[in-house]
Parts: structure tokens; C-alpha cells; sequence
């Protein structure tokens, strides 16, 4: 196990995983001395009953403050003071946070103006800004991907002011993550590969970059095992509930292990490309997460190649000679995303010039390729890249991305 | 109970200073780049008018302050950071970690990533500043340990390595 | 890989482990909102001069400290209250317990007084009866240790406290605190570690959240033990560090094992140190949860051997595998230390006659799920260096 010169790792996050698990939250909240929550989602995830199923399991407890259910896929300052304000005015303790990223970093967000009175949120954007324990938070998330309810970021949108205002703090760590098999059983399948996608990514990546550290490196070696031995059963029988669970648990570790060692180039790249091109979050990570390890391979392959394990099994990885388990990874990257292609009838791109919109459009037009590259020199996971990457490296990678075809390691500078 | 007592720690000026040095000579040397070197010249040239940046060790110092004036020349601003409206806040967690960084034993990756640092300011900054300090560092340094200090050391054409590092010293030094 | 229908887990303690780790306490106590801490330790502690290296992290941090270094070995009220005192008239308002065992007992004790009312603290000892958070605790582990450090528990008299609440906020594993110490303590406290994790791998209770502390926590102890023992490698000491901090959260978040409760009535009755005993039990309660409904022996092999030694063996061998790759381990890590480690009970001095009396200290009231004769049947096994194989 490699034990780095120096690492940090903290995961304060209560996890209360399972079939059942919202029903736990009554008991949860008790704990923490609060008794009448605020529950913020989005409309998609209230329309689709999920918000209802919670509500059930803890009408008889808990006295909910107030439901609201409008947080927008691209949320900011503006709907944070408005939830705040619903939050004051209907005397609540406690905020439930009921969906994906967004909502949570909206949940978060509403979190510091309440607790700190902040009538200026950006006062507590700075590092160590915040003191003390936020109000208790319960995060149920809808999706199994971004991994927010381990990590202590948040990031709001100022549209007035043009800001994009990031907030870390451990004390914006949720109190609680309730991973329950009911909130991600009705995720269709082309969201259901991308999300778990975007988990094996931050999972990877976290496992191959510059801040791995041994507690972060044993969920991600669990999160990827998790997916890779869940995600197809899901993807061809989408009730299962075992599977679900397994995918909700997987993306969890792996946030945890990437909110401690953060991520690289894939993210790098992946930020740029979703900000260029609207291309979702979770297809560029997909996409991208081969292309990512085959250009620091000369860095860490003797990393790379241990991901064999939770990714083929054990069989595979002993059947493997040495010299060719990193690559062995990368094929089988590949393979599950055209396996994923398959199960979605095309709608899962294996590469960035096949991402279409709903009409069928191109989303990334080649030409698109500079303006992404530009923009990923603005964009910090590349700091925790093994191998520097420069605005021509990015092009680079994005041009065999956009083909679709292996990264002609021999162009890397510097191999 | 005699066991008990209370102590004041006290302070570590010798490492302190070195720090200190290291860290004019630092902000010297990037304004002086910024005049002979292309690529932080472009760096500089994206930031917004009046951009300033604190580089130092908390929780007292040592400092060194860089900025554009009004005139958009990168400067040395000193090392006092009171009073100024700092845009880029890049803080070493403690003397320690500044010397394991000063002396190169870590190099600006490799600190933050083991969270020898806190940044507080707008990412794409943060980026460009990272690699100005990069830049520096390769003229600054013999290879042998800037190669250590960067994550991985440029092909540079024969006068932008040397007669610049020449010229960079020299501005650095005389400080203009 | 094992998954659960349902579990709860709950670690709140953050790990910095390495290089210039000491400095950077003055960072974190700043981040838990603390401005004053008070150091304790006990006599010996300090007289290696490791209170000095921590005071030394705090130069230059404008921080003043109190210092406590006379815990001693069995800490009881009276120490706490005086502490208690210390604490508040110092304006203190967070502790740093520096070394193991009793001192972080004590470390714990006094924050349940000092976050609450002094005449409380017997109303807190039990299950769960703290209710709130309590002042910042950080624990700067030395390499010695009774595995309790990390956990949820705490012991003072006769009281015993067990409470999230009571995990450090932060452990702070600092190269230079790991300190060249006897082998057979060594091997004690990683024994004790090695215990925790492979009881909190195999248990029925175990999910993916405990697998991750047990699982770095096992393959620390077993690529690093011998090599210490050995040739006092110093990396290979920060790593069986690492390995108890991780080994006291698995332990923290399954319930009690029988090896665990085994060997510390054993423990108890012997004068022997408690982590000896649970190495020695450690083949035998494991061997004996073998085939038990339940049990996940055969997934220990993986870390502990490697994926080639794991794929080389059939399934249904993988369990008794790795149960002799921790033997192996343990005669290695026997003869490092040139052979004075008892690998049996009969070998370590104990009376035959002694063992009924343990298995039923051990078993309790059954509560822990686990009968006498359970306990009986293992030290039976250990005491003669029996193998067994049936459940």
C-alpha cells in the first residue's frame, strides 16, 4: 500500500446506506437537535415522486419547515438568498438537500447564509472563512455520480457580478448522506452510465494523481470494483436494487477518495469542454478518463496498472503480464464505454465527435477543439495532473478524443 | 500539580529571514521576467488591470507582494501586504512548509498536493500565476534542481534559457 | 466485493500523516475554531522528549500552550478534575494527548468535563449519552498503543464511555514522534491493529465504508511489521502508525470481536499485553468463524497476499490461505525479533485451568454474540497450537 511523504484525508460525512435508509432521517435529525427541516430539490426530481417517497418516510416524525423545489440546473447567489429567506421564514432548524450537484451546492450554499446570517455570501468565500458548524445538513442525492455529499465545496454562480464564487470548508461537509436504492431507481439508463462514469472517474483519477493517499486510494479501488461489477446488471435490469445501491455506494467512496486527492487532466478537460460546449458533465468524463490515462502513463503506470484488479478481477490481472496491465485498464475503459454505447442504443458517446443533442446534432464541432483548450488553462484540477499539460498538450488530447482513436503516446513531450 | 505549566513558544527568525529573502528575490525575478520572457509577458498581459498578488506564509509573514500598475508593468510591490487589495492570495500553511518548498524539496505541485498551501482567489489566476512561478523557477535554477521543482523541465531554445536567465539575474539583482 | 442491505457509518476524524505533520496543528486548531490547546502526555512521553518536538511546531504560530506530562499509567477522577482545572484556568479550549493507552483515555475523559458540566461525567459513561459535540481533541499518536485511541470508547475507573463524539477531531502521525521501541511492544500494538481490522473485514457488519480503514490498515501491517522489526525501518513505523489510527475507526463502526474481547480478558487475567495475546489468537478466532454464516474470511487473502497468490488458490481454500499467510507473517515477525514472541498460550506461561475463566469474562452476558464455549473452543486451540477448522 503506498503511503505518500506526507497526506491529509478526512471524511466527516455520516453515511446510513439502504433499502430503507430515508427513514433513518428522523432519527438522524433528532440526534443533531433538529426538528424542523427545509427540503430543497428540483423540479425534475419532484416530478418524478422522489421528493414524495421522502416526504413519506418521515412525514410521521418530522415536521417539515417547507419544500422548495426549484433550485435550476444552473443555480446562483440570487436563488441562495431567495431559499434562505423561505428557510428563515418558515423557522426552520435543518436543511434536507434532495438531487444532484447542483442542488446540493445550492443546499450548501443556503447553509452558510442561514447559519452565519450572511447578508454578503462572498465574506465567507475564502479559505478557513468559516469557523464553526454549519446548521445540520442531510444530503440525499438522486444520482449516482458527482459524489457532492463527500466533498466540502461548493460553488455559486454570481450572474450580476460574473463570479463563480467556490466555498471549502470542512464544516460544508453534510452532516449526513442517506444513500437509498429508492432515489436512483427510476434513473434511465443513458443517465445511469454517465453518472456511474463520472464516479469511476473521480475514482480514477483520484487513485493516479499527484495527492493520492492510502484511505483515498481503498475507496476508490472499492468504488471502481463496486461499478465495474454493477454497472452492466443495472444497465439491463434497471429495478435492480441491489445494483442501485452498490452504484449509489460506489459514488460516495469515490467522492470521498477524490475530495482528499482531487483529480486531473480528465477533470481539466472535462470542465473545459462541458463550460465550451454544454456537453454533460459525466459523457466528457467518460470519453475522456482513457485519453487522460494513457497521457501520464509515463508517470504512473505502476498506479494505472493496480485499477486491473477492481476493474477485470483478480483472473485478469494475474492472466495479465506486468508490462501490459496499465494498458489492459485502458482497453477496458474502452470497452465499457462502448459496452455502455451498446445498452443505450448509441446515446452514450464513446468519443467527443459523436455526442449529439436531442435533435441529433453535433455538440462538439471540431472546430470547437482551440476554444476548449484555451479554456482548460483557467481550470486548477491540473495542478494534481502527474504530467504537466500545456495549452498544446490539451489540444492534442482533445483532437485523438474527438477521433475516437488511442492517444499516439510517442507525441507526449517529454516521453 | 506540578506536572502542569504553560508555555509560549518562540519564533523562528533564521528560517524566517531565508524565506524572506527567497521571497524578494522571487518577486525581483518575476518582474523582471515579466519584461524579458514572452510567455509570462502573455500571462501578465491576460490579467485584469491593477491584478495583485500575495505570496507568503501564514500566519505572519514573510510576504512578497507582485502586481500591474496603472501603467500594466509587472512589479515588485514589497512585502508589506497591509493596505493593499489583494486579488490572488496564495498562503503557505507554516514556516516549515515554506522551507521544505523554498529549499526544493517540494516542489509548487507537489506541495499542493499535500495541502501545504491555501489559495484564495479565482481559479483561472491561480493557474496563470502557477505557471509564471514555474517559468521562474527554471531560470532561476540550475536544472538539476529545477527538474525536481517543475513537473516537467521545457526544451527551451538556447537564448531564452540562457542569455534570459542572464538577463533576469541581472534585472533581478539591480531591480528594474 | 461484499455489500450490504444496510449500514450506518460515521468517521469524523481527519488523518495528517508524514513529513512537517506537527506544523501543521496549529493550521488545523485554527480551522476547529481552538486558539489554546493543552498538551498532555505522561512522564515517559515527555522524557523522550516528544513534548518538546510538539512545542517546537508551534514556534512561530504565536500560540501559547499548556502542558500537562503526568498522566499516569491508570488515570483516575481526581487526575481528571485537576486536569479540568488546568484546562480552564489556562483558557485553554481544545487538547492535544501526545503517546497512547491511558493518556488518550484521559484526553478523552477531560473533554466530556471541560464541553460539559464537571459533575457529569459519570451521568456520560454508557452507550451514546453524549449528545453534542465536544471541544476539538487532537491525538498525536507515538508507536505504542492500545488500539482504543482512534475509537469511539474511552475508559477511566470503572466507567466506560462510548460515543462518536469521543473520536479525535484530527490524529497527527509525525515521523518523528515514531520513537525505536522494544519489539515485542511493537508487535503488541500491531497485532492489536491487525485484529481490529481483520475482525471488522470479515464480520457480518461490515461495509464498504469500515472496508476501506481495514483494508489499508491490514496491508500497512503486513508489508511493514517484519521490515520494522527488523531493521527499524522508519518509513515501515509511520505506515503500522497509519495502520492502528485506520484500525481504531474500523473498530469503531463494527461491533466488538471475539478476538478483540478474547484477548483482552485474557489480558486482563494474565499481565500478559493484550495485543500478544490477540496475535495469538488471531489465527485460531479467525479459523473458527471459518465457515460461519456470515463471516468473510476468503476476502482478507486479497490484501494480504496480492492478487497472484489470491487467484493461485482455489475458492474454497482462500479462507484457510489467509489464515496461514497470517501465520507465516507471525513466525516471520517471531523470528525478526529473535524468537521471544509466544505464538501459543501454553508457550506463553498460561495455565490450562486458566482458560474457563477467561471464556467466561470474555463472553459476558452474551450480549456480544458470541457463548463461552465459543471463546472456549479458541483458547483451547491457542493454548496448544491446535489448528481449527470447523465452525
Amino acid at each position: 500500500m503506498y503511503l505518500p511523504e506526507y497526506y491529509e484525508f478526512c471524511c466527516r460525512v455520516k453515511v446510513i446506506s439502504g433499502h430503507n435508509a430515508l427513514e433513518k432521517i428522523p432519527e438522524s435529525l433528532a440526534k443533531m437537535h433538529a426538528a424542523r427541516p427545509l427540503i430543497i430539490t428540483d423540479k425534475g426530481v419532484s416530478e418524478a415522486g422522489l421528493v414524495d417517497i421522502v416526504l413519506d418516510a418521515i412525514r410521521d416524525e418530522v415536521a417539515v419547515g417547507a419544500t422548495a423545489d426549484d433550485v435550476p440546473q444552473d443555480s446562483s447567489l440570487k436563488v441562495v438568498n431567495r431559499l434562505a429567506d423561505v428557510y428563515r421564514d418558515n423557522d426552520c432548524d435543518s436543511i434536507i438537500a434532495v438531487g444532484g450537484g447542483s442542488v446540493m451546492d445550492t443546499a450548501k450554499g443556503v447553509n452558510i447564509v442561514v447559519s452565519e446570517n450572511a447578508h454578503d455570501l462572498m465574506k465567507f468565500s475564502g479559505a478557513g472563512a468559516l469557523k464553526r458548524a454549519l446548521k445540520p445538513l442531510v444530503v440525499i442525492p438522486t444520482t449516482s455520480g458527482t459524489g457532492s455529499e463527500a466533498t466540502l465545496v461548493a460553488v455559486v454562480k454570481d450572474h450580476e457580478r460574473h463570479l463563480k464564487m467556490a466555498f471549502v470548508s470542512y464544516f460544508l461537509l453534510p452532516d449526513v448522506a442517506i444513500l437509498d436504492s429508492r432515489m436512483t431507481l427510476t434513473l434511465p439508463p443513458f443517465i445511469t452510465a454517465a453518472t456511474a462514469m463520472d464516479a469511476m472517474a473521480h475514482a480514477v483519477e483520484a487513485y493516479t494523481g499527484l495527492a493520492k493517499n492510502p484511505l483515498s486510494d481503498a475507496s476508490a479501488l472499492a468504488a471502481i470494483s463496486l461499478i465495474s461489477s454493477n454497472l452492466m446488471g443495472v444497465m439491463e435490469n434497471p429495478s435492480d436494487r441491489e445494483g442501485r445501491l452498490a452504484l449509489a455506494n460506489a459514488a460516495t467512496l469515490a467522492g470521498a477518495a477524490f475530495s482528499n486527492s482531487m483529480v486531473g487532466v480528465v477533470h481539466t478537460l472535462g470542465h473545459a469542454t462541458g463550460s465550451v460546449c454544454g456537453v454533460p458533465h459525466g459523457m466528457c468524463m467518460a470519453i475522456l478518463l482513457p485519453y487522460g490515462l494513457e497521457y501520464n502513463m509515463h508517470k504512473n503506470a505502476h498506479f494505472t496498472e493496480e485499477l486491473l484488479v477492481p476493474l477485470a478481477g483478480a483472473e485478469v490481472y494475474a492472466a495479465t503480464p506486468k508490462h501490459l496491465r496499465a494498458e489492459q485498464v485502458v482497453a477496458h475503459i474502452r470497452k465499457m464505454n462502448q459496452d455502455l454505447h451498446d445498452a443505450t442504443a448509441g446515446r452514450h458517446a464513446r468519443f467527443l465527435g459523436e455526442v449529439k443533442d436531442g435533435g441529433g446534432r453535433q455538440v462538439v464541432p471540431r472546430e470547437k477543439l482551440e476554444d476548449i483548450a484555451e479554456a482548460a488553462l483557467d481550470d486548477g484540477s491540473i495542478f494534481y495532473n502527474p504530467e504537466e499539460c500545456d495549452y498544446e498538450d490539451f489540444l492534442m488530447i482533445l483532437r485523438t478524443a474527438w477521433e475516437g482513436t488511442p492517444l499516439d503516446r510517442g507525441l507526449i513531450k517529454g516521453v | 500539580m506540578n506536572e502542569f505549566r504553560e508555555v509560549t513558544p518562540g519564533g523562528k527568525p533564521f528560517k524566517k529571514a531565508y524565506v524572506a529573502l527567497m521571497l524578494w528575490f522571487v518577486g525581483r525575478a518575476i518582474q523582471a521576467a515579466a519584461k524579458v520572457d514572452g510567455d509570462v509577458k502573455k500571462e501578465f498581459e491576460k490579467l485584469p488591470e491593477g491584478f495583485t498578488f500575495c505570496l507568503g506564509v501564514m500566519p505572519h509573514g514573510p510576504y512578497m507582494i507582485v502586481g500591474k500598475d496603472r501603467k500594466e508593468r509587472v512589479k515588485y510591490m514589497g512585502w508589506r501586504r497591509e493596505g493593499r487589495s489583494i486579488d490572488l492570495d496564495m498562503k503557505i500553511k507554516n514556516i516549515e512548509a515554506a522551507i521544505l518548498m523554498f529549499t526544493f524539496q517540494e516542489g509548487t505541485a507537489v506541495a499542493t498536493a499535500r495541502d501545504r498551501m491555501v489559495v484564495d482567489g479565482e481559479v483561472p489566476y491561480a493557474c496563470a500565476i502557477v505557471r509564471v512561478l514555474d517559468i521562474g523557477e527554471v531560470y532561476l535554477l540550475p536544472k538539476i534542481i529545477a527538474r525536481l521543482a517543475v513537473k516537467r523541465y521545457p526544451v527551451w531554445s538556447f537564448g531564452r534559457k540562457y542569455i534570459g536567465r542572464v538577463r533576469i539575474y541581472f534585472r533581478s539583482i539591480v531591480g528594474y | 466485493m461484499f455489500f450490504p442491505d444496510n449500514y450506518e457509518f460515521f468517521c469524523p476524524t481527519k488523518i495528517n500523516s508524514g513529513k512537517r505533520a506537527l506544523e501543521q496543528i496549529p493550521f488545523e486548531l485554527d480551522a476547529l475554531n481552538a486558539r489554546k490547546p493543552l498538551i498532555i502526555t505522561d512522564k515517559e512521553t515527555a522524557k523522550k522528549g516528544l513534548v518538546k518536538k510538539i512545542t517546537g511546531a508551534f514556534r512561530d504560530s504565536g500560540i501559547a500552550v499548556g502542558i500537562f506530562d503526568g498522566v499516569p499509567p491508570v488515570p483516575d477522577l481526581e487526575l481528571i478534575r485537576g486536569l479540568a482545572n488546568n484546562y480552564r484556568d489556562a483558557g485553554c479550549d481544545s487538547t492535544i494527548a501526545v503517546g497512547g493507552g491511558a493518556v488518550v483515555d484521559a484526553a478523552k475523559a477531560l473533554n466530556i468535563v471541560v464541553s460539559g458540566r464537571p459533575e457529569d461525567l459519570k451521568a456520560f459513561a454508557g452507550e451514546d449519552l453524549i449528545e453534542n459535540s465536544l471541544r476539538p481533541l487532537v491525538f498525536v499518536p507515538t508507536p505504542l498503543g492500545t488500539g482504543f485511541e482512534t475509537s469511539r470508547f474511552a475508559t477511566l475507573e470503572e466507567l466506560t464511555f462510548s460515543s462518536p463524539f469521543l473520536m479525535p477531531d484530527l490524529v497527527v502521525i509525525d515521523p518523528r514522534m515514531m520513537t525505536a521501541e522494544r519489539p515485542a511492544e511493537l508487535i503488541s500494538t500491531a497485532m492489536i491493529a491487525l485484529a481490529h481490522c481483520a475482525e471488522a473485514y470479515t464480520c457480518p457488519a461490515k461495509n464498504p465504508m469500515t472496508d476501506t480503514y481495514a483494508y489499508a490498515g491490514m496491508r500497512f501491517i503486513g508489508e511493514n511489521l517484519a521490515n520494522v522489526i527488523r531493521s527499524d525501518d522508519k518509513d515501515g513505523r509511520l505506515a503500522l502508525a497509519n495502520a492502528a489510527a485506520m484500525a481504531g475507526i474500523a473498530f469503531s463502526n463494527t461491533p466488538r470481536g471475539i478476538i478483540h474481547e478474547v484477548g483482552w480478558a485474557l489480558g486482563d487475567a494474565s499481565g500478559l499485553p493484550p495485543g500478544i495475546c490477540m496475535g495469538i489468537l488471531l489465527p485460531y478466532g479467525l479459523g473458527y468463524r471459518m465457515n460461519s454464516e456470515g463471516y468473510h474470511l476468503s476476502d482478507m487473502l486479497l490484501p494480504l497476499a496480492g492478487a497472484e497468490i489470491y487467484v493461485g488458490t482455489e475458492e474454497n481454500l482462500r479462507a484457510r490461505k489467509a489464515i496461514s499467510v497470517i501465520r507465516e507473517m507471525q513466525h516471520d515477525v517471531r523470528d525478526a525479533a529473535g524468537g521471544d514472541i509466544p505464538l501459543t498460550l501454553k508457550d506463553a506461561g498460561i495455565a490450562k485451568d486458566a482458560l474457563a475463566g477467561v471464556a467466561g469474562t470474555a463472553a459476558g452476558d452474551g450480549a456480544a454474540g458470541f457463548s463461552v464455549d465459543d471463546c472456549l473452543v479458541i483458547l483451547e486451540h491457542a493454548w496448544e497450537g491446535k489448528s481449527i477448522t470447523s465452525s
